[in-house]
C-alpha cells in the first residue's frame, strides 16, 4: 500500500506535462509578461482621455477600442493586469496559507486546540465579511492595502473549513494512524498522506479564489467603495463599463475575458494535480 | 394605512397584489430615490412627488405659485407678518379635518427640523382663525415659495405618536398610502375624500431602483410605466424603443465646482479663471452627460428665468489662455510637467461623491484636463457630507457636486445661503464680497421685479467674473413614459410625478 | 465519558457561542464605527436629508439630538444595556426602531438566499456528479468552462444579462421589485449561478476522490452493483465536503446579496447594511451585524448536525 502512495506522491512531484497543462503554463507566462511590461506594450497612456472619441470600436490606433472617456482599452487592461493579478495572488496567498494551516492544525491536534481555533474562527466569521471589507475600505479610502486585507479576511474561511474537514478524515484513516504509531516524522506524514488528499481540492478553491478577489473589487466598486480614478483595475473597469453594456458590450466583455483567461490558465496548470 | 409587521412578512411578500385590482390599470413609477422614513423632513421629496401629502402653496410646471392648501396669502405692509388663509372642507386620509391647528403644528415642526424654513428669518408660526400666521424678523418676500417645498408638506396630527415621533404618512393629497415597504416601495390608492378633482388613476405604486441600468430595463420591459432619472446610455437606448416615449427637461440643477478661494493657490480670481478655461465643457457634455447643448455658459441655467443673465459673456475653453494666466501668477512647469512656485507643487484634492454617477466621471475628466495645464488633481470620491465638513473646517480645496437652485420656485433662499456673507456649505468658500451679500439681502426682501433685476445682475456678474463656484454643465431631467399613458406632465421643479393628471389612452 | 445527547451538547455549545458572538459583534462593530474617519453627525445628517438639504447646521442638530458628543464608552454601555432587554435601539438615520427594519429586510434577504441555495444545489449537484463520474470527459470539461465563465462575470453583469434575456426579450419574469414569487426567480438565479459555478466543482472533486478511495474496490469485490456503490458509498462520502461548502456559501450569501439586492431593487439586509455603514447609523450596523452573526451561528449548528448525520467519523471528537 505504501508503494502505491509513494508512486502517487512521485506523480505529484514530477507530473507528466500534458497538453492542457502546457497550454496553461503558456497562458500564465503570457500574463506574467503582460504584467511586467505593462501599458508600455501598446505605447499608450492608460489615463489619457479623449472625450470626443469615446467608446470607439477596435482600430489600428486603439487595438481594443476606447472606453467611455476615450481612454485606450488595451493600455488600461494591461495596467489593470498589474493590480488585478497582484491582488489575486496576494489574496490567495494571504487567505490560503493561514486558512489551510489553521485547518490542518485543528485537525492534527483535535480536542481543545481544535475547539479553541474553531471558536476563534467562528467568532471572526460571525462578523459579516461585508462589514469588515467596507470598514477597512472606509478607514483608508482609496488604499489598496485595505482592500487586500478586507478581501483576504473574508476568503480565508473557505480554506480553513475545507482543509479541516478533509484533514480530519485523512488523519483518522488507518494508514495515517499506522504512520504515527511508527513514529514517522510529521513532515513526512503530511506530505505523504495529507497533501495528495487535500491538495487538488485546495487548488480548485484557490483558482476560483483568484477570480473571487477580482470580482470582489468589482462588487465593492458597485457600492461605490474602492479605488480612486484614474486607476485601472479589471474589477473596477467592470463596474465602470457596466452602464454602457447595451451600447458597447465589447467594452465590459474585455476585463471579463481577461479574468476568464487568468482563471482558465490557473485551472489548466493545477489540473495536472488532479487524480486522472 | 398598513404599518410594518414583522410577523406577516413572508406572507406579505407572496400575497401579491391580487387584492386591490380596480378598474383602471395601476401606474408603476420607478425612480432612484429611496423612501425609508415617516419623517417628512427626511423623505418629504418622495412623498410630495406621489401627491400623498400637500403644501400650503403649490406651483405649476413653470414655477408660478398657485393656491394649495392655502387659498390666498398676503404680507403686512412692513413685510414682517404673513397670513395664509387655509382652504376649508379639506379632510386628511384618516377622515379628520384639516384645520389651522394641524397646519401650524406641522409647519412649526418643519421649522424646528433641518429644512428649507431655516433659511427664512422666521420668529414664530401661529394658528389663527382659519389662517396660519408667520412672524418674521426682516422682510422675506420668498416665504410663500418656501411653503411649496417638500419639507413643508402637511402631515395629519395622527401621523405622530404621543412623543411627537412620525409613525405614519397621513396627508390630504389625492392619493393615500396603501402599503409602505421601506426603503423600496410605496403603493397608493385614490383618496375618495379629496378636496380637488378626482384623478383618473385609481392605484399606483412607486419602486425605488437605485441602479440606472435596472430602471432602463424596467422601462424597456414595460414593468414600469414612468421611469425617472435615466443614465445617458439608457436614455439613448430607450429613445429607440417604440413602447416608450423619452423626454429630457432642462432643470435648474447645475454641476458645479466649489473652490476654496482662501486657499493660497486659488485665492486669485485668475487662478480660478485658469481652472475654468482649462475645462473642456463641450467634451464633458458630449461624452459624459450627452446633452451637448447643456454646457454651462454661466452658473444659473435658462430655466431660472430672472437669474439667467443673458448679458454675461459665456465661459470659454482655452487651454493656452489658462496656461498664460497661471504663468502670470508665477507658476512654472517642473520636471514632471506639474507647475511649481516657491517650492510648492500645484497639487490639489477634489472631493466628490458617487450618489450621482456622472460626478466621479466628470471628476476624472477634470483630472485629465487639468494635467494638461500642469495641475495635479487627486480625486477623492467619498460621502457628500465631507464637502460641508471641509467647508467648516477649512480643509477643502475643491469640490464637485450638483446644486439644485430649483428647490423652491423662487431660488433666492438657496442663492442667499450659498453667496450670502461668509458663503455657504454648498456655495462660495473664502470669497469675500460684501456688496454681493447686501444685494442678495435686498433681493430677498422684495418681490418687486424691477427692483430685483439690478441686484440680480450685480450678483450674477460678480459670480461670473470671480468664479467662487465654477459651473460645469446644466442638468437635463430624463424621463421615459409608457406610450399609452397620456397627459404626463414632467415638472422641472420635480415636485410631482403628475399622477393626478395622467390617464391611460382610451 | 457520560452519555450526553450529542444533539443537546451541540445545541448548548452553539447557544453559548451565540452569546459570545452577540458581545463581540456589538463591541467590534461599535469600535470600528468609531475608528472610521469623518464626523458621524455629518454622515447621519447626509443619510437623512440628502445632498440638497444637508449642511453643517443640520449636522449640528443631529449631534445634539443623538448625543453624539458623549464619550464613546457611554454610548456603547447604553447599547449593551438596551440589548440585555432585547432592545436594539432606533435607527439614527430613519428614526424607526432597528428591530422593525431588520425584521422586514432580513426576511427578504433570507428568502433570496434560500432561493439562491436551492438554485445552486439543483444545478451543481447533478452537474458535479456527472462531471465527477467521468473526470476528464466532455461533461467535466464543459462544466469547468462554464464555471470559470460564470465566476469571472461579476454578479451585477450577470444580473442585467439575465434580465435582458428573461424579462425584456422573453417576458417570462418581472425585471425588479418584490411583489410576488415570480419576482424571486431572476435574483435567485443570478446568485445561484454564481454559487453553482464553484460548488459544482467541489461536488465533482468530492465524487472523484470518493470513487477513487480504496474501499470502493472492497465494495465492488463484495459484489455490490456499480449503482449501489455509487449511492451508498460514493455519494455519501462525497456529500460531506459539499455540505460543509454549502454552509460556507450560505454565510457569504446572506451578506453577499447586496449587489443582487441593489440590481433587483430588493429590500434586503445587505443593502441596508451598506447604507447603514455609509450613514454611520451605528444602531443599525450593530443590529444588522448581530442578526447576521446569530444566523451564522444557527447555520453552523445545522451544518454540524448534517455532518454528524452523514459521516459517523466526525462524531468521534
Amino acid at each position: 500500500m505504501s508503494d502505491m502512495l509513494l508512486s502517487n506522491l512521485q506523480t505529484a512531484r514530477w507530473p507528466k506535462i500534458k497538453a492542457p497543462r502546457a497550454a496553461g503554463f503558456v497562458m500564465l507566462a503570457g500574463l506574467a509578461i503582460c504584467v511586467m511590461i505593462g501599458p508600455d506594450l501598446v505605447g499608450q497612456d492608460p489615463a489619457k482621455q479623449s472625450l470626443l472619441s469615446p467608446q470607439e470600436r477596435p482600430s489600428a490606433e486603439h487595438l481594443l477600442g476606447t472606453d467611455h472617456l476615450g481612454r485606450d482599452m488595451a493600455a488600461r487592461l494591461l495596467s489593470g493586469a498589474q493590480l488585478s493579478l497582484s491582488l489575486a495572488l496576494l489574496s490567495v496567498l494571504t487567505a490560503g496559507i493561514p486558512g489551510t494551516a489553521i485547518g490542518v492544525l485543528s485537525a492534527w491536534y483535535g480536542g481543545w486546540v481544535d475547539r479553541g481555533l474553531g471558536a476563534f474562527a467562528d467568532a471572526v466569521l460571525a462578523l459579516p465579511g461585508l462589514l469588515l471589507v467596507l470598514m477597512l475600505a472606509a478607514i483608508a479610502p482609496g488604499s489598496w492595502w485595505a482592500l487586500y486585507a478586507g478581501i483576504s479576511l473574508t476568503l480565508w474561511v473557505e480554506y480553513y473549513r475545507y482543509s479541516r474537514q478533509r484533514a480530519r478524515i485523512v488523519l483518522s484513516s488507518p494508514a495515517v494512524e499506522a504512520s504515527r504509531l511508527l513514529g514517522l516524522p510529521v513532515r513526512l506524514i503530511l506530505l505523504r498522506h495529507l497533501v495528495p488528499e487535500i491538495g487538488p481540492g485546495l487548488m480548485t478553491v484557490a483558482a476560483f479564489g483568484a477570480a473571487t478577489a477580482v470580482t470582489a473589487v468589482a462588487a465593492l466598486g458597485f457600492v461605490s467603495v474602492g479605488v480612486r480614478p484614474p486607476t485601472a483595475e479589471w474589477g473596477v473597469m467592470m463596474t465602470e463599463l457596466l452602464p454602457y453594456w447595451r451600447e458597447a458590450p465589447f467594452l465590459i466583455l474585455q476585463p471579463v475575458a481577461c479574468l476568464v483567461i487568468t482563471v482558465l490558465a490557473l485551472h489548466l496548470c493545477v489540473g495536472g494535480l488532479h487524480k486522472r | 394605512m398598513h404599518l410594518r409587521s414583522s410577523a406577516a412578512l413572508v406572507a406579505a411578500v407572496f400575497l401579491s397584489l391580487s387584492q386591490a385590482f380596480a378598474d383602471t390599470k395601476p401606474v408603476t413609477i420607478a425612480a432612484p430615490w429611496e423612501v425609508a422614513s415617516y419623517d417628512v423632513a427626511v423623505s418629504g421629496f418622495a412623498i410630495q412627488k406621489l401627491e400623498i401629502l400637500e403644501n400650503l402653496v403649490d406651483a405649476d410646471e413653470n414655477g408660478v405659485l398657485e393656491p394649495g392648501l392655502a387659498t390666498e396669502w398676503a404680507a403686512s405692509d412692513d413685510g414682517l407678518t404673513w397670513t395664509f388663509t387655509l382652504r376649508k372642507a379639506v379632510k386628511f386620509h384618516d377622515g379628520t379635518d384639516f384645520d389651522a391647528a394641524s397646519a401650524a403644528l406641522a409647519l412649526r415642526r418643519a421649522w424646528q427640523q433641518p429644512g428649507i424654513l431655516e433659511k427664512a428669518p422666521i420668529t414664530a408660526i401661529e394658528a389663527g382663525d382659519g389662517t396660519v400666521i408667520f412672524s418674521l424678523s426682516t422682510p422675506f418676500a420668498a416665504l410663500p415659495s418656501l411653503l411649496a417645498h417638500a419639507t413643508t408638506i402637511i402631515p395629519a396630527p395622527a401621523s405622530f405618536d404621543t412623543d411627537g415621533k412620525p409613525v405614519a404618512l397621513i396627508g390630504t393629497g389625492p392619493f393615500a398610502v396603501e402599503k409602505f415597504t421601506p426603503p423600496q416601495s410605496i403603493s397608493v390608492t385614490r383618496f375618495e375624500g379629496y378636496w380637488g378633482d378626482a384623478p383618473e388613476i385609481e392605484t399606483a405604486s412607486y419602486l425605488a431602483a437605485g441602479r440606472a441600468e435596472t430602471r432602463a430595463l424596467l422601462a424597456e420591459s414595460g414593468d414600469a410605466d414612468i421611469v425617472f432619472s435615466l443614465d445617458p446610455a439608457g436614455f439613448s437606448r430607450l429613445s429607440a424603443v417604440d413602447t416608450v416615449k423619452t423626454t429630457a427637461v432642462p432643470i435648474p440643477r447645475v454641476v458645479t465646482l466649489k473652490v476654496n478661494a482662501a486657499h493660497p493657490f486659488l485665492d486669485d480670481p485668475r487662478a480660478r479663471q485658469a481652472l475654468s478655461l482649462a475645462m473642456n465643457r463641450k467634451g464633458i457634455a458630449t461624452a459624459i452627460t450627452r446633452f451637448p447643448e447643456s454646457v454651462a455658459s454661466q452658473l444659473f441655467p435658462p430655466a431660472l428665468n430672472m437669474w439667467h443673465n443673458t448679458s454675461l459673456s459665456p465661459l470659454k475653453h482655452d487651454v493656452e489662455a489658462a496656461k498664460a494666466l497661471l504663468a502670470e501668477l508665477g507658476w512654472a512647469a517642473g520636471e514632471d510637467g506639474i507647475l511649481v512656485k516657491d517650492g510648492d507643487r500645484f497639487a490639489v484634492t477634489l472631493r466628490t461623491f458617487p450618489d450621482r454617477p456622472e460626478l466621479p466621471l466628470i471628476a476624472a475628466a477634470l483630472q485629465d484636463m487639468w494635467r494638461e495645464i500642469g495641475i495635479e488633481l487627486t480625486v477623492d470620491v467619498n460621502n457628500y457630507s465631507m464637502i460641508p465638513q471641509g467647508h467648516q473646517d477649512g480643509s477643502l480645496h475643491l469640490a464637485l457636486y450638483a446644486r439644485n437652485y430649483g428647490l423652491t420656485p423662487d431660488p433666492v433662499g438657496t442663492v442667499l445661503q450659498d453667496f450670502g456673507s461668509a458663503g455657504g456649505d454648498w456655495g462660495a468658500m473664502g470669497w469675500d464680497r460684501p456688496d454681493v451679500a447686501e444685494a442678495l439681502a435686498r433681493v430677498a426682501a422684495t418681490d418687486d421685479e424691477a427692483a430685483r433685476a439690478a441686484d440680480i445682475a450685480l450678483v450674477t456678474k460678480a459670480i461670473q467674473d470671480e468664479l467662487p463656484l465654477i459651473p460645469v454643465v446644466w442638468y437635463q431631467h430624463t424621463v421615459s413614459v409608457a406610450q399609452d399613458l397620456e397627459n404626463v406632465i414632467i415638472d422641472p421643479l420635480q415636485r410631482s410625478y403628475g399622477l393626478s393628471e395622467m390617464n391611460w389612452a382610451k | 465519558m457520560t452519555q450526553t445527547n450529542p444533539f443537546i451538547a451541540a445545541l448548548a455549545q452553539r447557544g453559548l457561542q451565540a452569546v459570545v458572538v452577540a458581545l463581540i459583534v456589538g463591541i467590534v462593530s461599535f469600535a470600528m464605527m468609531q475608528a472610521l474617519p469623518g464626523d458621524a453627525a455629518y454622515r447621519i445628517a447626509a443619510g437623512r436629508y440628502g445632498y440638497d438639504m444637508m449642511d453643517a447646521a443640520s449636522a449640528e442638530l443631529v449631534r445634539q439630538e443623538l448625543g453624539l458628543d458623549r464619550p464613546f464608552w457611554a454610548q456603547l454601555l447604553q447599547w449593551l444595556g438596551a440589548l440585555a432587554t432585547f432592545d436594539l435601539g432606533q435607527s439614527a438615520v430613519y428614526g424607526t426602531p432597528v428591530i422593525d427594519e431588520i425584521a422586514t429586510q432580513l426576511g427578504y434577504s433570507l428568502l433570496l438566499a434560500a432561493g439562491a441555495v436551492v438554485v445552486s444545489v439543483l444545478i451543481a449537484v447533478p452537474m458535479g456528479i456527472a462531471a465527477g463520474l467521468r473526470p476528464g470527459g466532455l461533461v467535466d470539461r464543459v462544466s469547468l468552462g462554464i464555471s470559470i465563465l460564470l465566476r469571472a462575470i461579476p454578479a451585477f453583469a450577470l444580473g442585467v444579462v439575465l434580465v435582458l434575456i428573461f424579462a425584456v426579450q422573453l417576458k417570462l419574469f418581472p425585471v425588479a421589485g418584490f411583489r410576488g414569487p415570480q419576482h424571486l426567480i431572476l435574483p435567485s438565479l443570478t446568485l445561484g449561478l454564481g454559487l453553482a459555478a464553484v460548488s459544482n466543482r467541489v461536488v465533482r472533486d468530492a465524487v472523484v476522490e470518493a470513487m477513487d478511495a480504496e474501499w470502493r474496490l472492497f465494495a465492488r469485490t463484495k459484489g455490490l452493483s456499480a449503482r449501489l456503490t455509487l449511492v451508498r458509498h460514493v455519494l455519501r462520502n462525497a456529500s460531506l465536503p459539499v455540505v460543509t461548502y454549502v454552509g460556507v456559501q450560505m454565510a457569504y450569501l446572506i451578506e453577499g446579496v447586496v449587489i443582487v439586492e441593489t440590481v433587483f431593487a430588493w429590500p434586503g439586509i445587505g443593502h441596508a447594511l451598506v447604507h447603514a455603514i455609509f450613514g454611520r447609523d451605528i444602531a443599525m450596523v450593530q443590529g444588522t451585524a448581530l442578526a447576521l452573526g446569530l444566523i451564522y451561528v444557527a447555520l453552523n449548528l445545522v451544518i454540524d448536525l448534517a455532518c454528524r448525520a452523514i459521516d459517523p467519523r466526525t462524531r468521534a471528537t
